[in-house]
């Protein structure tokens, strides 16, 4: 049987005319060429650049800089930790908390509670603003005489330090990213829950198992390949997270973010190649879970 | 009245020759013109970008280039743009297709770009306009490599210290009479007293502050050590630098809380709503006091920064020269040329009043004499220095003082015991910026 | 029997008594959640001067439309919207052709090549966008140059969308071909041989086939690239040519004291990607998942 079917594709490939072999050169040569020529050939160039000095005009004054750049970035720039560290952290927190509370919210309501619909259509909200516009309506409500400070009693006099406050701006950043996170992955778990049969469930909460058991050794093992998305869909998320800081600041260096500091390094007046540089060490670190996504993804294929 | 004089006179060194009749030379500079270039002019269209300024800005830009068009029969494309989008990509938008003139920014801001061959000599459009010119603006918009000028000075603006006068009464102080350290500090204390902010300051953008440190570092140090220190020839590290530091702290206990969430805005709006004592601004942000109500605006004033050191006095002021600059990539390089020359004339300047432009313009031609108490105590503030400064982002290079100082800054206000980390930071960073 | 019966009432019982608290639970968070839209929304319906006067809790004392009409012709609103049109329509019809020939290739055609094709379109759908843009810029320049026209690519609309198409193919190709996988072969087994060429195997046999995956990606990619404001930030330096969510930039600082007229403009500028959410629900949802639920 199986040979048969691999006589019978050779065969329907050697029949391949000289116009349907160039028909399907053209269908996959221009994608890829666009691909390689957007993507790749710049990622390249970024990855040579990140060793000279030059800012970015004329050819002639680029000068071979060796891993100069690298060394002033990880021994004299204290933002590159502090950005190093707001990544870490929006990474833990987006890992640990934003994409457990929207499985839980998926999870709750896929018990088909009244209203499903509508709930679900509210928390996917956020999802399908520009963060151009959610910059504009979290400053509506965070600024100085906006409705939180308001709520406070806090007018512009005394209006407490939110955007600025190194103790609470991480976690009013992460909220905000979670506001729109959280939607993401319920509605991402939720489709899948779906196709879960609800007797399955049902069986087992009869046999005295808790929600947690339920949860844990039946829903998460059927879930297996939306779990892989999600963990996936999480780590780049905040590893490529930064329009919105940009939005809110309009500079990296309040809550730096090492996109927000490839953004400042690499463009406009201060133009230099640390910019390059930053920008590799952000390739290097969205490395493992490019890799680890395409080991899952192509498990088969690759065996 | 002895106040008007000492404005005239000042104005007089500016400009280093009285007002006469060579404004109007300089005003038919462009009928003169080789009749080649004004043929190819009429008809063409030249690009203008506006930075900024809002239905103000738009509208002055109108004027302006409307009579630009009547003059010349050239037609202007304008457009405004988010100014601080604009500066973050400036390298980009001028190297890609930018429009031919727009307004810029003198300093290192356009010397740089100049030389590295994305903005236009502007030599001999200057040449033309010498008459109304002052030599000291010309000089402030020359590249001192290059030794050419890459922008067509038009307007600057002092900082200084802002306050309103019926809140310095309402203390019991002298609203005249802020010159030095212990008036500044007891104006401080007694408005904080009274549950206000003392000295408000916003850093969000990461360069406001830089207006403080400026001045301070210019007071207790003077003129000469400020511009050593941004061209590297003092360092970070130095006793001097941490002396400035060591005032800058004094000043935080004074200050709103939300320092980094504010911009220059956030700082209006606390005076505006009487929030705040004093403040260290550029005067630019008048016009929205008199958009608010005339009270308001006749409230309002402008003082140099204290003297600290008695050997520098109030001798050095911050004052940021704007004008217009010409694009090399620009589709019409005559047009934009003939444009930022009209713009910088007698003829544009007076458009550009007579449609609502509070600037003070730096051309002899510009007329005084209409001026309101706060534009005269503005022009006496820029009297009162000689050695004029055009603010850390323009007198230090572009990899340096966005990316390094602004920073430093910040992380200085948030933790001051932080600074000595912070200085030799900044210095280890100077030291490793590529040479060139 | 009947233990099991009484059990299983029990259990629907306790169920709804559970669901009831759920319920409410999410409701009052739900709340919780729109509010700052809600905010937005009612900041818009009100005069700037009321909040002057009164303050931003105040009673409302009119309840007007103005803020909008103000904000299409103050702000040109519309221009902008146009121009996102413009961007975004050829960039997802390019994007899902694209991404469709190369799903199709790689599943109906056994080559060598075709796992690392994969891999190289699914892996550049993950890089970081701040790794290219500045190459990207000089490269739009460069080739402009070589053809005599700078603003061929640079400041043109065909140059964002070529990047948007760039950068999204990835994407859709990866599901894409998820999705074709689960195509049966014999059909195009049959279509090959009753003579089908190439194309005509590609266009006639396998696109209808295609037309639910593609009719739930495109409402997933019209939203990603409608809300997209970076690229155009840095390869458009002619306002009047930039997509709307990139004017907001400038208006955000222009009006940045009028908050009511700035609502207004962000709500009309989120309105496409909500009424298309709310009108094709079940597409955006099948579009998200068909990437996850592959085989």
């Amino acid at each position: 049987m199986k040979t048969a079917a691999t006589v019978k594709k050779n065969r329907s490939r050697r029949s391949l005319s000289k116009t349907d072999r160039f028909t399907l050169a053209t269908f996959v040569g221009i994608p890829t060429l666009l691909q390689i020529i957007l993507l790749w050939v710049p990622a390249v160039v970024t990855i040579i650049l990140s060793f000279t000095y030059w800012n970015g005009i004329r050819l002639k004054d680029i000068q071979w800089a060796g891993i100069q750049n690298y060394k002033n970035i990880f021994f004299d720039n204290p933002l590159f930790y502090q950005a190093l560290k707001n990544n870490a952290i929006w990474l833990a927190f987006f890992v640990l908390i934003a994409t457990p509370l929207g499985i839980l919210l998926a999870y709750q309501i896929d018990r088909g509670i009244k209203g499903h619909a509508f709930f679900e259509s509210i928390y996917y909200l956020p999802v399908v603003l520009s963060l151009a516009v959610i910059g504009i309506i979290w400053n509506f409500m965070l600024q100085p005489g906006g409705f939180v400070q308001g709520l406070m009693g806090r007018d512009i006099g005394n209006a407490i330090s939110i955007w600025g406050n190194p103790k609470i701006n991480t976690w009013v950043i992460l909220g905000i990213a979670s506001w729109r996170h959280i939607g993401y992955i319920m509605l991402l778990y939720l489709s899948g829950l779906k196709s879960v049969d609800p007797a399955l469930k049902e069986a087992a909460a009869i046999d005295g198992a808790t929600d947690w058991q339920i949860f844990r050794k039946i829903i998460l093992p059927t879930m297996q390949p939306v779990n892989i998305i999600i963990v996936v869909i999480t780590l780049i998320e905040s590893l490529r997270a930064f329009d919105l800081v940009y939005i809110i600041y309009g500079s990296p260096t309040i809550f730096p973010l090492l996109n927000l500091l490839v953004f400042q390094n690499f463009a406009g007046q201060g133009i230099s190649m640390k910019g390059a540089a930053y920008a590799v060490i952000l390739l290097l670190l969205c490395i493992v879970p490019i890799i680890t996504y395409l080991r899952i993804s192509f498990k088969e294929d690759l065996k | 009245m002895s106040e008007e004089k000492n404005v005239v006179s000042r104005r007089s060194v500016l400009k280093g020759a009285a007002i006469g009749g060579a404004a109007l030379a300089a005003g038919g500079a462009l009928s003169t013109e080789s009749a080649s270039a004004a043929t190819r002019l009429k008809g063409s269209t030249v690009k203008w970008t506006t930075r900024g300024g809002g239905a103000t800005g738009d509208k002055i830009a109108k004027a302006v280039n409307d009579a630009f068009t009547k003059k010349t029969g050239a037609k202007v494309v304008a457009q405004q743009v988010n100014s601080d989008d604009f500066q973050n990509n400036f390298a980009q938008i001028m190297q890609g297709s930018p429009d031919d003139a727009f307004g810029w920014m003198a300093g290192y801001r356009s010397n740089h770009f100049g030389e590295m061959g994305l903005l236009e000599d502007l030599t001999r459009e200057i040449g033309r306009l010498k008459g109304s010119l002052p030599t000291a603006a010309i000089k402030g918009a020359t590249s001192p490599v290059s030794k050419k000028p890459y922008i067509i000075p038009t307007t600057y603006y002092p900082w200084g210290l802002h306050y309103r006068k019926s809140m310095v009464k309402d203390i019991g102080m002298n609203p005249e009479k802020i010159n030095d350290w212990d008036d500044f500090v007891k104006l401080m204390t007694l408005t904080q007293k009274k549950g206000l902010v003392g000295y408000s300051l916003g850093a969000k953008g990461g360069w406001e502050a830089m207006g403080t440190f400026d001045i301070l570092n210019a007071r207790i140090n003077g003129y000469k050590y400020h511009i050593d220190l941004l061209n590297g020839r003092a360092k970070w590290t130095d006793a001097r630098t941490k002396e400035t530091f060591k005032y800058f702290a004094q000043l935080i206990p004074f200050m709103n809380e939300n320092v980094m969430d504010i911009s220059w805005d956030g700082m209006r709006d606390l005076l505006l709503q009487k929030k705040t004592g004093a403040m260290m601004m550029g005067s630019w942000f008048a016009n929205d006091f008199k958009a608010k109500s005339q009270a308001d605006y006749d409230d309002l004033w402008v003082v140099p920064f204290p003297e600290i050191n008695p050997k520098f006095g109030v001798d050095t002021i911050d004052a940021p020269l704007d004008g217009i600059s010409v694009a090399k990539n620009g589709k019409n390089v005559t047009g934009g040329k003939a444009l930022a020359e009209f713009w910088a004339s007698p003829e544009g300047i007076t458009e550009a009043v007579k449609a609502g432009d509070t600037n003070i313009y730096v051309s002899k031609s510009f007329d005084t004499s209409g001026y309101d108490a706060f534009n005269k105590q503005k022009l006496a503030v820029l009297a009162s220095a000689k050695n004029i400064m055009f603010f850390l982002d323009r007198d230090a290079r572009g990899d340096f003082a966005g990316p390094v100082v602004g920073p430093a800054i910040q992380s200085f206000i948030k933790k001051p015991s932080d600074i000595n980390k912070i200085l030799e930071n900044t210095q280890a960073q100077w030291e490793a910026l590529p040479k060139n | 029997m009947s233990t099991g019966v009484v059990q299983n009432e029990e259990y629907r019982n306790k169920q709804k008594r559970k669901d009831a608290f759920i319920s409410t639970f999410i409701g009052i968070f739900a709340f919780v959640w729109i509010f700052p839209i809600l905010w937005t929304i009612w900041t818009s319906l009100r005069p700037y001067n009321d909040i002057i006067s009164y303050g931003i809790f105040s009673w409302p004392r009119h309840i007007t439309l103005e803020n909008y009409f103000n904000a299409i012709k103050e702000m040109q609103i519309g221009k902008y919207l146009l121009n996102s049109l413009i961007v975004t329509i050829p960039s997802v019809i390019l994007t899902l052709f694209f991404g469709s020939l190369v799903a199709f290739v790689v599943t109906r055609y056994q080559y060598k090549f075709n796992l690392g094709l994969l891999l190289l379109f699914t892996a550049g759908n993950m890089l970081p966008i701040v790794l290219t843009y500045i190459p990207v810029f000089w490269m739009f320049i460069w080739v402009g140059e070589l053809f005599g026209n700078r603003n061929m690519l640079y400041n043109n609309y065909g140059g964002l969308i070529l990047v948007h198409v760039g950068f999204q193919v990835g994407f859709a190709t990866f599901v894409l071909s998820s999705y074709m996988k689960t195509i049966p072969k014999e059909i195009s087994e049959s279509a090959t041989i009753d003579g089908a060429n190439v194309f005509r195997h590609y266009w006639n046999v396998i696109l209808p086939l295609l037309r639910p995956a593609l009719a739930a990606l495109s409402v997933l990619m019209t939203t990603w690239i409608y809300n997209e404001f970076f690229w155009a930030l840095v390869l458009m330096s002619d306002d009047a040519k930039r997509p709307i969510t990139s004017a907001l930039r400038r208006l955000q600082g222009q009006y940045v004291t009028d908050f009511n007229l700035l609502a207004a403009g962000a709500i009309i500028a989120a309105a496409p990607t909500v009424i298309m959410f709310f009108v094709l629900r079940k597409q955006f949802i099948a579009g998200l998942t068909l990437g996850s639920t592959k085989g």
